[in-house]
């Protein structure tokens, strides 16, 4: 099992525990945990899309020429794709934890079972 | 022009610029917001300019100094700017309608709904798929705070639930863009297009998890629990922007990335849309909830044009003009709903009785629900004109029954939400209406217009707002401030002057429906001289349904007849609305004329098979195996008009509670188009065969039993006007069943149908319908005795019913004489036994009619009443002289048009010799038949009168009965069941059994709805459940099918 | 076309025939059945006593215009129908005013006089005057059908709607009488004959014996003499359509005379053997016997 394999499974296993966790618990903040776990894990599963066993990282300096970097380095794109979902999973965690603070404020409660006054 | 990247750069930069303010300085941060968004409209709309006027090729903005696949690039063309327009547009709008909330808010808030704005402006220009994704998350962040923006506390449980989904959509759509970027080596959508990305190539499923987050962005049912409730619960701006211009911009991304798939994808689109479209509809019919009323009809809208987007292979060329048709629709009229709803008070749908004090706003709710339902002159009625033309040529049969089906559902929600908001009591503490709102809604408005006039210009046909008729019709709704006696005037004038200058081009069939449609709309209108004040909208909305019926009899192309056919439906269901109880009637009365009006679409489409501007005459081309199909569908279309058994639950209402002078434009002009329509269908098409059978064969039996049962119901009504509705329902069955018989005669005899039928059914609805106005009731057993205080009015009705009785002297005989001579000449005996059945029946009516009314016992209420209005006995008096006219010289009219059917039908024609009228079976001589009996009668009654005239008037209860001497009125008249034994024999001829099958298929949806609709519970993780279970079914169906 | 003059006298003595004809026979058929009842019966000259006596009558009142009217109405109708169909066959001046119209004229001329009676009886305001006249309506429109569509089936059998070119084909002899080349056609007519005749079993509408019901009772004097004369012109003119179409015609007044005679009888006959119907059996019996039995008529065309 390469690396790559290791590290797709594992992001993969991530995203399935984190989805499990959002979906069973009611608490809106044990929600979020599981949303992040699940972030986690998808953006493993980019970082080992974009890993070719054995090349260097994608930083262009003396001990990688640039007339050879393509062959030299792994694909920079998905590490590039990463650090912005990064970037966006936090911000779209803290809104939920603002919102989750709110909720708490208002209804005095992070019970997301309890929140089903709009339906049908 | 500017770049495009300043779209960006100026929504950015002004949500940053928000940020170096001070706190307090609300109105300016306003001011900015403002000025940020009409400057990304500017300059939206200078690149459509360039693009549609000057015709320049779509732009590529490249960044980061290299270009794709290199760096992300932007691009701009015609879709894309016009797309940006919207967007901007709507953006502004919505500022300014909710400038208090902002400025409540502050200026984070509004710096929020920049963000959401520009983020949306990027994912339509943006080439990357990855800047889609973050683009999107933009849009989740910023509408997870616009949400907030509410006074709705729900608000919050609804932003949550919708950041919860946002959550899972961004793993699916990270994961999915990760594969297919490993598959094709590209984020740039222009150079990730590979066949192993199709559907069933070895990158299925990285496409499919790119796809589906793009999908779920689009609301499609079952995973859409949460979007329904932030429309619920959000500051209708806001909602407006999510329906407007999130939903235009997700749908763009997911036409974008279907480059990439290729067109194998499109069906998935298309189901996908279609089952949103026609389940978000049947969901839609129980909500209550305004706003959550438009979220359904928003999800089934997307899914409509998302299951456009599916087809656009093969809609190939028009696809821009029919998805762009059909967003734009959606849009205008969806961001015009969500701001109307934030005028009203109450959240009920009822409560929507509160617009009515405001007659713009009657107008900009009329305009959105028009553009919703795709009738004309709005961008919506051209692409579904085109959109249902491309796929029966093709052949899709099952997609456009699906997608008329849910239409003619969306329409019901939709005009009985019109229905609430004209009839519905008010509220007791009506607020003012805002200003700002008012005007942004009626910004909204004449969006649609403009759109209107576009598509118009764009769709290869006549543009609908450059006719004549339609223009003039329309000018009313300027005027109508004017006082009603001007503005009647000025109508009878027009449609005069239009008759005059439009008359020399008929041809005879057409001259005879010309005369009553124009001139005879006129005389109508004579009698509505009677009303005072303003009469606000009953102008517009008939003077629709005459321009309507004149487009109708000249059109020569498919495409003006449907159009002028959706005008003068429109136009005399806002008419029939006018009612004081009308309500449930006119909404049956629109739904079954849109029902039939898609049959005729159906009809026509199928008849075209893809050539563009079908002449009606083409349809004698049609080949032998569409032909019958064709027929059928046109002809239940026409016959929906006319209310042929079956289809007639909607008339008798329909006409009865209708105002006093609509009810005969709508019975004895309306129902014309009906049998306008046969005739062009049967003159054209003959009688195909289907299976052996002659299909004017079917339509005999129709005609026939239409006759039998408009009769017969007409015989056991107690309200006077409802039994006049169910007399034209049966006439019409014998107007149908004359131009079935196929034959000279026949056909003469409808003709003679539609001008006796206009005359003698106007004149008797005037007088009824003003005795019943001085009554206060239509109920006959209510009335009675009156001939003593109406004299004129008893005439009028006495000749009305010889004549429509067929009773010698007058003008109905000839229509009978006529029919007999027909019938000889017919084959098909059974169909006609029924026709004799029917024809007594109608004395049954017509004598109940006069005596309830006229004879009998005067009620005590009634003893101080008078004739009707002057205004409304003139045209009375023009119809008595024009049926005596017509009885003694039906040649006037009647020659031409017989000489005109010998091109039709060489055979069996009349020779009009001097005043005698012979067929190759009778004769007939209409003068002497009046002078004869003229004599007889003159005769008879010198001689009554020489031996008692000295006759003396007695009182009313001068009359004895078991022994008594009456005194009260009521148990005196005989009126109440009048026929009791007649119903005691035929009973069970007179089930409702139409009414019950159609009330049970409304109930049936109905309980499905309310049945369904409960899958959505309100938990956030039951939606997170039906999302995966989405995703998850979607591909195991797609597996399956593969 | 040119009108002759002398076309006027002949109706008028058409008229006086038929009139003086209708009297003498309706009486010497009451007669007829009250013996058959074992009565004793009235003179043969009584009808000419009553319509004398109430042409005389001083009292008079009106209701109103239309019930001044009403009878006006029923009289035109019962001479018109007379006038508008051709009495004798092959004569000229005996066809009187039918060249104003054929068939289909006398069909629907049939209504002129009820409906107006109708509406001027109703103008009494007399509730049992609009109860006869909803019965009588009721069973008379059930009694048309069987009526209308042997009509239909004579004029497509001699493909013609002239009442002198249907009579000219049943020429030759009795066997070419409808009666015997269409025998269901003509049963069907009969049938609604003796619905039209208002005799027993279908003479409920006006129930002569026990309740006073119906147009002639709130009718008097002039008024009751005008309907009195109709009710002798009327039949016989509704007679001389059936002779027309179903029995041959008449080629001169004795035939049309006897002719006329046995065709009155018929209903009498009937009348004097069978119960009463009520309105709703009434009607069913026309839909249930008549109706099918025209239709086998119309298919055997």
């Amino acid at each position: 099992m390469t690396l790559q394999n290791i590290a797709m499974s594992t992001g993969f296993i991530l995203i399935l525990i984190g989805l499990y966790g959002a979906m069973t618990h009611k608490n809106i903040l044990r929600m979020i945990v599981g949303f992040t776990i699940a972030g986690t894990g998808t953006n493993l599963v980019l970082i080992a899309v974009g890993y070719l066993p054995g090349r260097a990282a994608p930083i262009l300096n003396a001990a990688v020429p640039i007339e050879t970097a393509s062959a030299t380095i792994v694909d920079p794109v998905p590490q590039a794709l990463v650090l912005t979902a990064i970037v966006i999973g936090l911000g779209v965690t803290a809104l939920m934890l603002a919102f989750a603070y709110k909720i708490h404020a208002t209804k005095g409660t992070l019970d997301i079972s309890k929140l089903t006054d709009l339906k049908w | 022009m500017v770049s495009p990247i300043y779209l960006i750069v100026i929504t950015l930069g002004a949500a940053f610029l928000l940020g170096l303010l001070s706190e307090r300085r609300t109105e300016l941060a306003h001011f900015i917001t403002v000025l940020a968004l009409a400057a990304g409209g500017l300059v939206s709309f200078g690149w459509l300019w360039i693009m549609a006027a000057e015709g320049a090729s779509a732009v590529e903005i490249y960044t980061a100094g290299t270009k794709p696949p290199f760096a992300i690039n932007l691009r701009v063309g015609l879709p894309e700017a016009a797309l940006l327009l919207l967007i901007y547009l709507t953006g502004l709008m919505s500022a300014i309608h909710m400038k208090d909330m902002l400025l409540r808010k502050g200026r984070r808030a509004m710096a929020v709904l920049l963000i959401a704005i520009m983020a949306l402006a990027g994912i339509i220009m943006t080439r990357d798929i990855f800047n889609i994704f973050v683009f999107f998350e933009l849009v989740a962040i910023s509408t997870g705070g616009m949400v907030l923006l509410s006074d709705d506390p729900r608000a919050l449980s609804a932003g949550i639930k919708y950041l919860i989904i946002a959550q899972v959509i961004s793993i699916l759509l990270l994961v999915g863009i990760i594969f297919t970027y490993q598959a094709t080596g590209s984020l740039n959508i222009d150079f990730m297009k590979t066949p192993e990305l199709a559907l069933g190539g070895g990158g299925t499923l990285a496409f499919f998890l790119l796809l589906v987050p793009l999908l779920v962005e689009l609301k499609p049912f079952p995973a859409n629990g949460w979007a329904l409730d932030i429309y619920q619960s959000a500051h209708p701006a806001f909602s407006a922007i999510l329906s407007a211009a999130t939903g235009s911009a997700a749908l763009f991304a997911v036409d974008k990335i279907m480059d990439i798939g290729g067109a194998s994808w499109g069906p998935v689109l298309t189901g996908v849309g279609l089952l949103s479209f026609v389940v978000s509809n049947i969901l839609a019919l129980v909500q209550k909830n305004d706003r959550r009323l438009l979220g359904y009809s928003s999800v089934a809208q997307t899914g409509l044009i998302l299951a456009v987007v599916g087809q656009r292979e093969l809609l190939g060329e028009s696809y821009l003009f029919i998805a762009g048709g059909l967003l734009i629709g959606h849009a205008v009229a969806k961001a015009g709903l969500f701001y109307l709803s934030d005028l009203v008070k109450g959240r009920m749908l009822t409560n929507w009785a509160d617009l009515r004090r405001n007659p713009l706003l009657v107008f900009a709710f009329a305009t959105f629900i028009a553009m919703l339902s795709g009738l004309p002159p709005f961008p919506g009625f051209y692409a579904k004109w085109e959109l249902v033309h491309a796929l029966m040529a093709s052949g899709k049969t099952g997609l456009v029954v699906l997608i008329l089906f849910g239409a003619i559902l969306e329409a019901g929600y939709l005009f009985r939400w019109f229905g609430y908001l004209m009839k519905r009591p008010q509220s007791n503490t009506p607020g003012t209406l805002p200003l700002r709102g008012v005007l942004v809604t009626m910004a909204a408005a004449l969006a649609g217009w403009l759109a209107a006039y576009i598509w118009g210009e764009l769709s290869g046909y006549d543009n609908l707002l450059s006719q004549t008729a339609l223009l003039f019709a329309l000018g009313f709704l300027l005027i109508d401030w004017f006082p009603a006696k001007l503005k009647n005037t000025i109508a009878i004038a027009g449609m005069l002057a239009f008759f005059w200058q439009s008359y020399t081009g008929y041809d005879p069939i057409q001259m005879i429906f010309g005369i009553i449609i124009l001139v005879g709309g006129a005389v109508i209108l004579l009698a509505s001289y009677h009303e005072r004040g303003q009469r606000i909208g009953f102008y517009p909305s008939a003077l629709l349904m005459f321009a309507g019926l004149a487009m109708l009899i000249v059109a020569e192309q498919s495409f003006q007849f449907f159009a002028a056919w959706e005008v003068l439906t429109l136009g005399s269901y806002f008419l029939i609305l006018r009612g004081k109880n009308a309500e449930p009637h006119a909404l049956s009365y629109i739904l079954f004329s849109l029902a039939g009006a898609f049959a005729i679409i159906a009809g026509f489409a199928l008849a075209a098979q893809g050539q563009a501007g079908f002449k009606i005459t083409a349809l004698a081309d049609v080949a032998a195996d569409l032909a019958p199909w064709v027929f059928i569908l046109l002809a239940i279309g026409f016959m929906t008009k006319t209310a042929v058994i079956g289809l007639h639950i909607w008339l008798p209402g329909a006409h009865a509670e209708a105002e006093t002078d609509v009810s005969p434009m709508v019975s004895g002009i309306l129902l014309k188009a009906g049998l306008f329509g046969i005739i062009v269908l049967l003159s054209n098409m003959g009688s195909p065969e289907l299976y052996g059978v002659k299909l004017t064969y079917v339509m005999l039996w129709i005609g026939a039993l239409t006759a039998l049962m408009g009769n017969l119901m007409a015989a056991f009504q107690e309200d006077a006007k409802r039994l006049l509705a169910y007399s034209s329902i049966g006439q019409m069955g014998y107007a149908i069943f004359g131009l079935a018989l196929m034959n000279h005669l026949g056909w003469l005899m409808a003709l003679m149908f539609v001008i006796n039928h206009y005359i003698y059914k106007s004149m008797l609805f005037l007088s009824v319908g003003g005795v019943a106005k001085r009554t206060g009731t239509k109920l006959m057993y209510k009335m009675g005795g009156l001939i003593t205080l109406m004299p004129l009015s008893f005439f009028v009705v006495l000749i009305g019913i010889i004549a429509v009785s067929g009773v010698p002297p007058l003008s109905g005989f000839g229509g009978r004489w006529m029919f007999y001579n027909a019938i000889l000449d017919s084959e098909n005996r059974l169909p006609m036994i029924i026709i004799f059945i029917s024809g007594p029946i109608a004395f049954l009516y017509l004598f109940r009619l006069i005596h309830a009314i006229f004879l009998g016992q005067l009620k005590d209420e009634h003893r101080k009443l008078k004739e009707p209005s002057f205004w409304i006995m003139v045209p009375q008096v023009i119809y008595v002289v024009l049926l005596l006219a017509f009885a003694v010289l039906p040649g006037m009219a009647l020659q031409k048009v017989d000489t005109f059917l010998n091109g039709m039908f060489p055979e069996g024609g009349l020779n009009w010799d001097g005043l005698l009228i012979t067929s190759d079976y009778g004769y007939w001589s209409p003068v002497w038949i009046m002078v004869v009996t003229g004599g007889i009668f003159a005769a008879v009654f010198m001689l009554l009168l020489a031996i008692n005239r000295k006759a003396q008037k007695v009182k009313q209860f001068n009359i004895v009965y078991s022994a008594e001497r009456p005194y009260r009125p009521e148990t005196t008249h005989f009126a109440w069941n009048f026929f009791a034994p007649y119903r005691k024999a035929i009973w069970f001829l007179l089930l409702p059994i139409a009414t019950r099958f159609w009330g049970g298929i409304t109930e049936a949806l109905h309980a499905t709805a309310g049945f369904m609709r409960r899958f959505y519970t309100g938990d956030a993780q039951h939606y997170v459940f039906h999302l995966l279970g989405f995703v998850v079914g979607l591909y195991l169906i797609l597996l399956g099918v593969q | 076309m040119e009108f002759d003059w002398i076309k006027i006298p002949y109706a008028l003595l058409t008229l006086f025939i038929v009139l003086n004809y209708g009297l003498l026979m309706t009486a010497i058929i009451q007669k007829m059945g009250a013996r058959a009842g074992r009565r004793y019966g009235i003179r043969f000259y009584q009808n000419y006593i009553d319509l004398i006596k109430n042409y005389s009558m001083r009292s008079k009142i009106t209701h109103g215009y239309m019930f001044y009217l009403g009878p006006v109405f029923r009289l035109t109708g019962g001479i018109g129908l007379l006038l508008f169909v051709p009495t004798i066959y092959g004569s000229e001046m005996w066809s009187n005013f039918s060249f104003s119209g054929d068939l289909i004229l006398a069909l629907y001329f049939v209504f002129f006089g009820t409906l107006g009676m109708a509406l001027g009886a109703g103008e009494s305001g007399h509730p049992f005057a609009a109860l006869g006249v909803s019965r009588g309506l009721s069973q008379v429109t059930a009694a048309e059908l069987p009526f209308a569509i042997a009509v239909f089936t004579v004029a497509l059998q001699y493909q013609t709607l002239n009442f002198n070119e249907i009579v000219a084909a049943q020429q030759g002899g009795f066997l070419n009488w409808t009666l015997f080349t269409n025998p269901f056609a003509v049963a069907a007519a009969m049938i609604a004959f003796l619905g039209m005749m208002m005799r027993s079993p279908f003479d409920v509408v006006v129930a002569p014996q026990e309740i006073p019901i119906g147009p002639p009772t709130e009718y008097h004097s002039a008024y009751l003499a005008l309907m009195q004369t109709n009710r002798n012109i009327f039949p016989i003119a509704k007679i001389v359509v059936y002779m027309n179409l179903f029995f041959g015609g008449a080629g001169s007044w004795p035939e049309f005379m006897i002719k006329a005679f046995l065709l009155y009888l018929v209903s009498a006959l009937v009348g004097v053997v069978f119960p009463r119907f009520r309105v709703e059996q009434s009607i069913r019996f026309f839909l249930i016997w008549g109706v099918p039995v025209a239709i086998i008529g119309l298919l055997w065309v």
